[in-house]
This record gives structure tokens, sequence and C-alpha cells, in this order.
């Protein structure tokens, strides 16, 4: 029999093992085989219980017999001592949700407490194994679904380890810096050389504390050959409450920084001027009557020194400013404090300059004896803050008006379905987004539905926004499959000058059969609220449109279950900075299983669950449908007198015909005859122009009446082709009519549905 | 716009296989045909023609399976249609006398056998 020491030894060599990153099943397959040698135990099982606690699972063993190895047991652990009539057996619990590890024995007549604890510590020493492989495998598997988002979300975006250094970049960044390196990127690298140290700095000082990190940097910029001002943005990432690196985001911020630093270098100006320049002076008497005016302010206003004594306040002061300005200063005046104004002061040529003007009341020992002021132009400051926000006004105006009008009012009435859209703008000043919902009704009678997000704000995404809406519309209308369309659009927006990137999800509903197929473009995905819960639409994920070319758009289908509805929306309502997305796709999908009622309302309490009170950071735009049942008893269409039509009125007849409880044949057989009599009014339609037919159906009484009519007459049958067509009519309608007049062919057609006919 | 259709081809011993799913309708029925007749090798003996996934048929299909058949006879090749007893395309089949011109099989098997 083995000794206690060659036990702690063996056990001592599998802890090394574990520790040293040994593959947990390799590590599993070495534990049994020693436990076999150190208890000289026939078979040794590790068992692993399933996730139901119904079995356990062999997941590695020594001396078992054929098929148990991967197999499923009962849980109950004699089962394989059984197996082996075994004299004794032992076991231990591996981790405290793992399993099991046990031995058996043929030989020996038991197994001594020594041997009880030796099991005890390979079961310990196989526990703390198997959970850092467990908590090993979630790491990797979050970090492989962020990479998978990163790379389909516009933005700039990087992650890196706990040491961090970066070990991915996603497709976002490469474009905007022109870098190739999906890993190993710094600062130093990308950041502009005079922004370099204090990035580094403020990156080193998050890092140590493991605090938020926020810079803003200039960053290089591969399309424009300079550097444009980021505001970058990383977020410590944990992992089973250990710290395993950031990640963060870059957001482009050029407009907005320019802005800003010309207006703080016109205001240096100022100071500088105010500082050193020699001022505008005056000086007053006790009344307040000028007294003094220095060279400086003669210089200013042109005018002459004689002409600036006394009662000269008002001159040369613009008439709008001159009321407010007296005003203030005689209130000051009777109370000899101090006074400050701005308004516009008549320039020596000939314009109104904005000055800053400022008297303090002077004591000479206890007695006021007037005052002494300095006034400067700060006409730059104040005409560049005047121009800055008019021009953050009109923009704001104008891609508000633009992006209104872009969107549809109303959403068009489409039969056989409810809609409802919202629009949200961001809560940001100007910073109008290029968010859109459509809806549009395609001639093969699906209903194709669209959400996008163009990146950016401003006019721009605005204006490329509406290009977008209109491709689509047009795209849609033609290509039947989403994906196609999709491509089609990528190939649109990448053969242009300017760049555009956009999310999108595109998606044509089958209002009949409730089958959807989508394409999301960079997009979140669908959610469908079904009677029995709220999912996403997962699949159909590809990049976003405007990100590279050539580019593979996919394309997946679901079908809706009957009382579902169908939830767009875009990334706004479910983007924040302190919440992974995929926690908000959870509280989306929430919040939506609860909403009741009509469209609208579920509309505003998914806003109001998601959101909350607080305005919305990004734009939102929501997009509801719900396929309704049919009720018609009717339907009355006119038709373009093409072979493309068909289709188009078999989709029509499809919704109707379900509606009447008709069996599938019945379905089939009426609409083959409507459809042959359309194609009859077809071939004979003749006469330039838009030619048309009209077919009504009604049903009544267990019985349809379809009525085809179109404006040219049936000539004689050709060929057995004709014939065939007539007398299919004949042979599946109870009863036909073909009644010829000048104005066209009519054909009438009765069946009765739901019964027995007569052959 | 046209009417959705679609044909997957295979190979099997002396036939071809083709399963014709979608719509055939006039928009489409002529490039249905020349699909057809594009798809026999001079030494294939026969076209299985599987329209069990087909949705509909109208009477320019119709059509465009008594041409394939004659235009098949004359180069000594079958046309054959697959089509399972409870199809809702059975009585139309049987209406226009389709089987006259392409014995229909219910199974794939049974067609190829």
């Amino acid at each position: 029999m083995r000794d206690r020491a060659s036990q702690q030894a063996a056990l001592a060599g599998l802890g090394r093992q574990a520790l040293s990153g040994t593959a947990f099943e390799t590590l599993l397959k070495e534990a049994a085989a020693v436990a076999a040698r150190e208890l000289e135990a026939n078979q040794v099982a590790v068992l692993e219980r399933t996730r139901d606690g119904q079995g356990m699972l062999a997941r590695a063993g020594y001396g078992l017999p054929d098929g148990v190895l991967g197999g499923v047991l009962p849980p109950d652990p004699s089962r394989l001592a059984r197996d082996l009539s075994a004299a004794s057996s032992i076991a231990a619990e591996v981790g405290p949700r793992f399993g099991v590890i046990e031995a058996h024995s043929g030989e020996r007549d038991h197994f001594t407490l020594a041997d009880a604890e030796f099991l005890e510590g390979v079961a310990a020493v196989l526990g703390a194994a198997g959970e850092r492989a467990g908590h090993e495998d979630l790491v990797r598997d979050s970090e492989a679904q962020f990479r998978e988002l990163a790379d389909t979300t516009p933005a700039l975006m990087w992650m890196t380890d706990a040491e961090g250094d970066v070990t991915f970049v996603n497709q976002g960044w490469l474009r905007f810096t022109g870098g190739t390196e999906t890993a190993g990127v710094t600062f130093a690298a990308s950041a502009h050389p005079d922004d370099r140290e204090a990035t580094i700095r403020l990156w080193t000082e998050a890092m140590s504390r493991r605090e938020e990190f926020r810079c803003e940097y200039r960053l290089r910029h591969a399309a424009s050959g300079g550097y444009r001002w980021v505001l970058e943005l990383g977020t410590p990432r944990y992992s089973g409450g250990e710290f395993v690196g950031y990640v963060g985001t870059a957001t482009d911020i050029h407009e907005r920084r320019t802005m800003e630093e010309a207006l703080r270098a016109s205001e240096t100006i100022w100071r500088e001027l105010a500082d050193t320049a020699p001022a505008m002076m005056w000086t007053t008497d006790t009344d307040g009557l000028i007294t003094f005016v220095n060279q400086g302010w003669l210089r200013f206003t042109g005018t002459t020194f004689q002409e600036e004594m006394g009662e000269s306040w008002a001159l040369g002061v613009h008439p709008e400013d001159a009321e407010p300005m007296l005003t203030s200063w005689e209130e000051a005046l009777a109370d000899c404090i101090e006074w400050e104004g701005e308004y516009r002061l008549k320039h020596h040529t000939g314009e109104y300059r904005w000055i800053h003007d400022r008297g303090v009341p002077r004591i000479v020992g206890d007695r006021f004896v007037g005052y002494v002021g300095t006034a400067i132009d700060i006409h730059e400051r104040k005409t560049m803050e005047a121009r800055l926000l008019e021009v953050y006004q009109r923009e704001h105006r104008i891609a508000e008006t633009l992006q209104r009008s872009l969107l549809p009012e109303r959403l068009p009435p489409i039969e056989g379905v409810a809609l409802a859209a919202r629009y949200l703008p961001g809560a940001r000043g100007a910073a109008i987004g290029g968010d859109w919902y459509d809806v549009l009704e395609r001639p093969d009678g699906r209903v194709a539905l669209v959400v996008g997000d163009v990146a950016g704000h401003g006019l721009r995404a605005a204006a490329s926004m509406g290009q977008l809406r209109n491709a689509f519309r047009a795209y849609g209308m033609v290509e039947a499959s989403p994906a196609e369309v999709v491509a089609r659009i990528n190939r649109l927006v990448m053969s242009g000058v300017e760049q555009v990137m956009a999310t999108v999800l595109y998606l044509v509903l089958d209002r009949e059969s409730g089958e959807v197929a989508w394409s999301a473009a960079g997009h979140p995905p669908p959610l469908v609220i079904a009677p029995d819960g709220a999912r996403f639409l997962e699949g159909g994920r590809s990049v976003p449109i405007g990100a590279a070319d050539p580019a593979v758009f996919r394309e997946a289908t679901a079908i809706l279950p009957p009382g579902s509805s169908l939830l767009l929306y875009t990334d706004g309502l479910v983007e924040r900075r302190d919440t992974p997305l995929q926690d908000r796709l959870t509280e989306l999908a929430e919040a939506a299983a609860e909403a009741r009622g009509e469209l609208g309302e579920m509309c505003e309490h998914v806003l109001a669950a998601v959101l909350g009170q607080a305005d919305p950071g990004d734009d939102v735009a929501l997009l509801a449908v719900r396929p309704l049942p049919v009720v018609d008893t009717e339907i009355s269409l006119t038709l373009p007198a093409e072979p493309g039509s068909l289709a188009q009125l078999r989709r029509r007849l499809a919704r109707f015909l379900h509606a009447t409880g008709a069996t599938e044949l019945e379905q089939y057989e009426i609409t083959l005859t409507i459809c042959e009599a359309a194609g009859n009014a077809i071939e004979h339609a003749y006469g330039p122009g838009d030619a048309t037919y009209e077919v009504d159906v009604r049903f009544e009484g267990g019985e349809l009446t379809a009525v085809v009519r179109d404006s040219g007459s049936w000539r004689d049958k050709r060929g057995e082709h004709r014939g065939r067509g007539l007398s299919i009519i004949e042979e599946l309608m109870d009863d036909v009519a073909v009644e010829r007049a000048d104005g066209g062919t009519l054909v009438r057609m009765r069946r009765r549905v739901g019964e027995d006919r007569a052959a | 716009m046209t009417a959705p259709a679609e044909i997957v081809l295979d190979r099997r011993d002396d036939s071809v296989v083709a399963r014709l799913s979608g719509e055939v309708d006039m928009s489409n029925a002529s490039y249905v045909r020349d699909q057809l007749l594009a798809s026999m090798p001079n030494e294939a003996i026969a076209l299985v023609l599987d329209i069990s996934g087909t949705r509909y048929l109208d009477s320019a299909a119709i059509e465009v399976l008594f041409e394939v058949s004659r235009r098949l006879g004359r180069r000594r090749q079958e046309l054959r249609l697959v089509m399972p007893g409870d199809s809702p395309l059975r009585r139309v089949i049987e209406l226009t006398e389709v089987h006259t011109a392409a014995p229909v099989y219910g199974s794939l098997e049974d067609a190829i056998g």
C-alpha cells in the first residue's frame, strides 16, 4: 500500500500542474490517474453534476468500462461500484458546484482515513481549477461578444488588458486613424505630439486608481491627413469582481472644439488689451458731467475734446443702447456706487462698436468728487459670441426643419397593419441627429420598414439622412431581398464623394403569414413583443452602411407569432455610457413585455420605462408595427395591366381568402381562377399609356363573388394555352359569365366556400 | 416585378432532378421554361420536375409543362412530375390533363426508380 508521504507528493504535483495553467481537461485525466495509483483503486471517476441536477456526467476516469466516459449517469455514486462488485468505495466533493470524484476498489476491503484526506485534497485542487476555468471562459465569451458589437458600431472603440496595453481597437478606429494594427496601439503613436504627454499622464493616473478615464485630445485622422479633436472615455471593466482592463470609445468633437478655441483666443486678446494697451478713459464731476476724456477715447470716437465735455453721455451711443445705459448710469450715480455697462459706441470709421465701460466713484478724503472710468473695445469678442450663437441657432433650426420635413409627418395608412412612430430629438443644443424611420408598401404586398441612424450630428447628418431615406424608398420598391437592398445602398453610398456612415435596420413583413425578413447593418436587433413575452430577432447582422466596400450583408427570417407587435428603434434608446448595451437591451425587452394597449401607448410606455425622466442624450426614433386580423368582406382593386401585378393580386387575395375560412385547396383554386381572368385582362389590354383592370371580390353568406373588368376586348382564343385558362375558370367556379361590351370585357364568377361542391 | 421562383438542380443517375419552389405565372413562365430546357444534357434520359414545394402554378405554367415535355420528347427524353397526393395543385394538373404529357409520381424515389 502507498504511504502518506507518497500521497502528499502526488497531491503537491497535481497542485503545481493546476497552478501552471494546465488545461482543465488534462488536469481531470491526470487527477483520475493519480488517484487510482495512490489509492490502488480499480476505477476512478470524475463526475460533473448536470445543469438540471438530474444526473452526473462522467468527465474523466481511470479503468472505467467502455461507454461510461462522456455519458450521463444517475446521481448515485454506487452505480459504478456495482459494475465492479467493488469491495470498497470512497468519494469526495469537487468544488461547491462541480461534482464528485470517486474511487472503487475490488481488492481492498476498506479505505483509510488518510485515503479519504488524500481524495479530499485532489477534489479541492480540481474544484479550484474548475472555478478558474469557468471564469476564464466567461471573460473570453464577453470579450468576443464585445468585439462583434464593436465592429458593427460606427464609434471608435478600444479595449485594454489589466496592464493597460491595448488588445483591441475596432474597425471604426482603424478607419479613422488609418492604422492597420488592432492591438498594441498607444497614445504615443496616434495622438498629436503636443497632446501626448498630457494624455499619457491622465491615462496613467486613471489606470493607477482604476477610475474612469476622460480626455480630450487630437487624434491622427487618416482621411484629412491631419488631426481631429476627439473626446475619449474609458471605463474599467470587471469580470467576476476582478479588474480585467479598460473598454473605451472616442467621439469626434472637432467642430465644437475649434469653435470654442476661436472664442477663447478672442477673449485672451481682450484681456491683454485691458492689461497693457492704453485704455479709453474718462472722468466726471459729482453731477456726472464729463470733465475729461483721454487720447485713447478721442482716437476711438474721432471727436474733439470739447465735444465730449459736459452732458455728452448719450453722444455716439447706439440709439438702441442709449436708454438702458443711461438709466443704469443714473441709478449708480444716485447711490455713488460702481457702474459698468456694455454698449455700442460710434467709432470714427462710422460703424458702431461694442465697448465695455466701467466707472468707479473717486473719493478724496471722505468726499465723493466724481467718477473715473475706463472703457475697452470688446467688439471682436462680442460679435464672435453673437456669431457663434447665431451659427449654432441657425444650424439647429435648419437641421431641425430639415429633419422634420424628411420624417414622415404621419405614417401612411397601410391596410392590414397598425403603425406608430415616435421621434425624440436629443437634448444637446445644435446636435440634431440623423435618425429616421420610414414605412412603405412593396409591390408584392409586403410592408417594408426601415429605421436608421446616420453617424454624426447637425446639418450634414440630416441631409445624408434625407438621401438615405429616399434611397431606401427606391431600392425597397424594386428589390425583394432586404440584404440586397442594403448592399445596393452601401454601394451607392461608397461611390459618393461625401463620407456617410449609417446603421440601418431594414425589415420586410408579410402581413398574411407574419413572416419577416430583415438585415441589420450595424444596428441593434428588432424586438418582437409576442403575447407570451418579448424577445429580440437575432441574426441578419452586418457592418454599417458606408463602412466597407465590398461588404457582405446578411439577412435572416422569422415568423411572428399571431398577435405580436414588432418594435424597431435607434440606439439612442438603448445606448448609455454608464450601462452595458446588453443590460439596456434586457431593460428594453422587459419594458416592452409589460406594455399593453394600442401601439401608440406601447411606444410611450417603452420610452418612459427605458429613458425615465431624463432627456435622451442622443436622438431616439421608434417605429412599431402590428399585423391586424382581417375583417374585410370585400376587396376592390385597380391594378396596372402588366404581368407583374399578378403577384400583388395574389397577396391581397391570400389575405382576404385566409380570413373567409376557406381551405388551402379552395384558396389556391379561387386565387388561380381570379388570376386567370386577370391574366386575360392583361393579355388583351390595349391602348397607349397606363392600362388598368379592376378586381372586385365579395364574400357573403358562404358564397364568393369575383368580378374582373378590363378595358380591352377578348380576341379569339389563340392556341391551347388560352383555352386552358378559360377551362380552368369554368371548371373551378360554380358559375362563370363573360360579358363583352364596347368599353371592355367583364368576367363574373361565383363559388361557394367551405362545403363540398359538385364536381 | 415578376413572381418569385427558384429552381434547384440535382443529378441522379440518368435523370436530372429539378426542384421548383415559389410561384410561376405569366410573368416568369418563359424564364422557368428556359431554365428547365437548359438544365438537360443530351445524355440524360429524364427530367424529374419536383413541384412538391411549388406554391402556385397558373395556365401559363401548365403550358410550359406541355412545351417542355414536347421539346424533350423530340430529343427522346422524358418529363416526369413529382407531386404528393394531397397537393392543392393536383386538381388543376388533372383538369388540364398534364399527365397525358408527363407522368405524375407521388414521390421523388418513384419518379427516379
